[in-house]
C-alpha cells in the first residue's frame, strides 16, 4: 500500500495578470500596455457637465463637476441661461409698469417682489399705505411662502425618490394658489401689491378661503412631516450633507432659510420690521448643523410660523381703504372723475405718464421665502427709475453650492441643490 | 397705530454706524457722506476699499460680515472731468443689525476697483455680473469672465449708452444715429435707456 502523494496547495493566481494574458492573446499584439499602473488612474478626475437640461437642477443650472471617482473635487456653476435683462426693462418703463415684471422674477413667490418693489418706491414717494392694505400684504405674503415652501418640499423630495410629498404638496398648494385667482384673477403673476396699496380689495370669498387654510393646515402640514421627517432612508441622504458653517454662510451672503439652517436667527421680518409685520408674535426657527436636513426642518417650521402670522393679522384685519389717499399715485374714484374735470385730467395724465418720484436713492429689503430679496432703485426725479439693482437671494445663495458640495459624493449633488431651493429666474434676473 | 414712516423716522439712520466707524479710523478715505432716506452713504477713495471693506468687517463697531450686492450706476450725462461710474456696494451687519451702502466713483477710461473677494466670499459672482453688464473690472479677482451672458457677447447691456432696441434706421430725426460706426458721434441723441 502506498501513500497517497501529499496535496500540493494550488498555484497562486493573480486574475488580473491572467485576465491581461488572455487580452494580450485574444489581440494577438504586444500592447505595452504592462506599465499601466492602476493606483496612477485612479488619481485622474473626469469633468462632467450636469445640466442645464436635468431635472434635478429647478430649472436651467448648468454644473460642470470635476469628479474623482463620484466624489465632487469642484464645481463650477454656470448661470444665466434664464437672464431676461429686467433691470434694463425697469429703466424703460414708468413704476407701475414695472410692478408686471416684478413678478417674473422669483415667479413662485411673486408676491415679495412686488412688496419689495412697493415698499422702495413708497419710501422714495413718503407714502404711507392704510392699515388694511398692509395687514393684506402680510396674509398674501404669508400664503405665498406657504406655497413656495410647499413647492419647495414637494420637488426637493422628488429629488430624492420619495413621490408622495410631491404629490400631497401639490394638493395643498392649489388651495392657495386659488385665493391668488380669487383676489386679482391670476394664479401665479398676481401683481397685487401695488405702489400706494393694492390692486383692489379682496372679495367676500376671501375670508372663507383663507379661515379654511388657517385651519386645515396644520392639519395638512403635519402630514408632511409624517411621511418624511422621520423617515430613515430621508435622514440618511440628508443629515450631515451639505454643510456650511455659520462663518461661511454670512461670508457669502447667505440668507433665508440657508443662514438659519447655520444657526443665525436673522430674519427681516424681526431685525427690521416693514408692513407692520412687528404687530405679529412669531418665532424664528433656527437649524443647529447647517446641513440639508436642518435647512428643510427649518422650512417646514417657517410654514407654521406663516400660519401663525396669518392667524393673528386675519383676525385683527381692520377695515378702511387699501390705498393710500395720496394722489400722486392712486387714481381718483370713479365717481370724481363724472363730475371734475381736474380729476378726469389727472386720471389722464397718470394711466399715460405715471408719476415722478424725487431723486435719490434707497435700498429696500423684505425676507422672501428664499432670503434676502432687495431692491437697491435710483431715481433721478423723471417717472421711470434711473437704475434698479434686484438683490437676488438666490444669487447669492446659490453662489455658496461649491462650497457645500465640495467632497460630497455626487449623487448628492442633487440633495445640496434642493436645499438650496434656489430659482433660476431670480438668480439669472 | 404709528405710520411706517414715523417707524422710520425714530429709528436710527442705516448706515450711521459704519460711516462713523471709517470716519474716526480712516478719516482720509471718506470723500463725502451723504443721508437720504434714512439711509447714510458714504463715498470712498478707490485705493482705500479694501482697507475700508476689513475694517467694517473685522472692527467689533461694525461687523459688516455679509456683502448683499455690487453694482454700479452710469451717468454718462456728468460733466467730462467727473468720473462716469458709481460703483455701489452694500453690507450688512447682523450683529448691529444695520446696513451700510459705500459708493466708489470711476472714470470711464479706468473702470477698475479692487476686487473685494479676498474679503467676503461671495463678492466673487457680484463682482462678475458688475462687469458682465456695466464693464467694471475688478482688479485682482481670480477669474473675472461674463456670468449672465454669453462669453461672446459684445458691450455692457446696463450701461446707458447701450441701445437694447431698434434698428438704426435713417429717419430726418435721427440721422446722425443711422450713420456708420466711425461717424458716430459717441453720445447718442435723444433717449437711449
Amino acid at each position: 500500500m502506498t501513500a497517497l502523494p501529499p496535496v500540493q496547495p494550488p498555484p497562486s493566481r493573480d486574475p488580473l495578470s491572467e485576465q491581461y494574458e488572455h487580452g494580450r492573446d485574444l489581440l494577438g499584439v504586444e500592447t505595452g500596455l504592462d506599465s499601466v499602473d492602476l493606483v496612477q488612474l485612479g488619481e485622474s478626475t473626469m469633468e462632467l457637465n450636469m445640466g442645464p437640461q436635468h431635472p434635478s437642477t429647478h430649472g436651467v443650472l448648468r454644473l460642470v463637476l470635476e469628479l474623482d471617482g463620484e466624489i465632487v473635487r469642484q464645481c463650477k456653476p454656470d448661470i444665466g441661461y434664464l437672464h431676461t435683462g429686467f433691470e434694463k426693462d425697469f429703466e424703460r418703463h414708468n413704476y407701475q409698469q414695472c410692478i408686471p415684471y416684478t413678478d417674473r422674477m422669483d415667479y413662485l413667490s411673486p408676491l415679495f417682489n412686488n412688496l419689495g418693489f412697493s415698499l422702495a418706491v413708497e419710501r422714495l414717494l413718503g407714502i404711507d399705505v392704510p392699515p388694511r392694505a398692509q395687514y393684506l400684504r402680510v396674509i398674501m405674503c404669508e400664503l405665498t411662502r406657504i406655497a413656495s415652501h410647499l413647492l419647495w418640499y414637494g420637488t426637493s423630495a422628488l429629488d430624492l425618490g420619495a413621490t408622495t410629498p410631491f404629490v400631497y404638496a401639490w394638493r395643498d398648494r392649489e388651495k392657495l394658489l386659488d385665493i391668488n385667482e380669487l383676489v386679482s384673477g391670476v394664479r401665479m403673476h398676481t401683481s397685487f401689491i401695488r405702489v400706494g396699496g393694492l390692486l383692489a380689495d379682496v372679495p367676500d370669498e376671501f375670508y372663507g378661503l383663507v379661515s379654511e387654510v388657517i385651519k386645515t393646515f396644520p392639519r395638512r402640514i403635519d402630514e408632511h412631516e409624517l411621511l418624511i421627517t422621520k423617515n430613515p432612508i430621508w435622514r440618511e441622504r440628508t443629515i450631515g450633507l451639505g454643510v456650511i458653517s455659520a462663518e461661511d454662510a454670512m461670508s457669502y451672503g447667505a440668507s433665508g432659510p440657508v443662514l438659519r439652517g447655520s444657526g443665525i436667527p436673522y430674519d427681516l421680518r424681526k431685525a427690521q420690521p416693514y408692513s407692520s409685520y412687528d404687530h405679529f408674535d412669531f418665532d424664528v426657527p433656527i437649524g443647529r448643523n447647517g446641513d440639508v436636513y436642518d435647512r428643510y426642518l427649518v422650512r417646514m417650521q417657517e410654514m407654521r410660523e406663516s400660519l401663525k402670522i396669518l392667524d393673528q393679522a386675519f383676525n385683527n384685519l381692520p377695515d378702511g381703504p387699501v390705498n393710500s389717499s395720496d394722489r400722486r399715485v392712486t387714481l381718483p374714484p370713479r365717481n370724481e372723475i363724472n363730475t371734475s374735470m381736474e380729476s378726469l385730467i389727472y386720471h389722464f395724465k397718470l394711466v399715460t405718464e405715471g408719476f415722478r418720484t424725487p431723486v435719490g436713492h434707497v435700498y429696500q429689503a423684505v425676507e422672501s421665502p428664499r432670503g434676502e430679496l432687495g431692491f437697491y432703485i435710483v431715481s433721478d426725479g423723471s417717472n421711470r427709475p434711473y437704475r434698479v439693482k434686484v438683490r437676488a437671494p438666490s444669487f447669492s445663495n446659490l453662489s455658496a453650492l461649491p462650497h457645500m458640495v465640495h467632497g460630497e459624493l455626487i449623487a448628492d449633488v442633487v440633495a445640496v441643490i434642493g436645499s438650496i431651493d434656489i430659482l433660476l429666474g431670480d438668480v439669472d434676473r | 397705530m404709528t405710520t411706517a414712516h414715523q417707524a422710520e423716522a425714530s429709528r436710527p439712520v442705516h448706515g450711521a454706524r459704519a460711516a462713523e466707524l471709517i470716519a474716526r479710523e480712516l478719516p482720509d478715505a471718506v470723500l463725502r457722506r451723504g443721508v437720504a432716506y434714512g439711509e447714510e452713504t458714504v463715498w470712498i477713495a478707490r485705493e482705500r476699499l479694501v482697507e475700508v471693506c476689513t475694517l467694517l468687517r473685522d472692527h467689533a463697531d461694525g461687523r459688516y460680515r455679509i456683502p448683499l450686492h455690487v453694482t454700479a450706476v452710469d451717468w454718462p450725462d456728468r460733466e467730462p472731468d467727473e468720473p462716469r461710474f458709481d460703483v455701489v456696494y452694500q453690507l450688512r451687519s447682523l450683529q448691529h443689525n444695520d446696513t451700510c451702502r459705500l459708493i466708489v466713483r470711476v472714470p470711464e477710461d479706468d473702470p477698475s476697483v479692487p476686487s473685494l473677494e479676498k474679503v467676503f466670499a461671495g463678492m466673487d459672482w457680484h463682482e462678475r455680473e458688475a462687469y458682465d453688464l456695466l464693464g467694471i473690472t475688478f482688479t485682482g479677482h481670480h477669474d473675472l469672465r461674463r456670468l449672465l451672458l454669453p462669453a461672446d457677447w459684445e458691450g455692457h447691456p446696463l450701461r446707458k449708452d447701450y441701445v437694447s432696441f431698434g434698428e438704426p434706421v435713417a429717419f430726418t430725426h435721427n440721422l446722425e444715429w443711422a450713420l456708420p460706426e466711425q461717424e458716430r458721434p459717441r453720445d447718442l441723441p435723444g433717449e437711449t435707456r
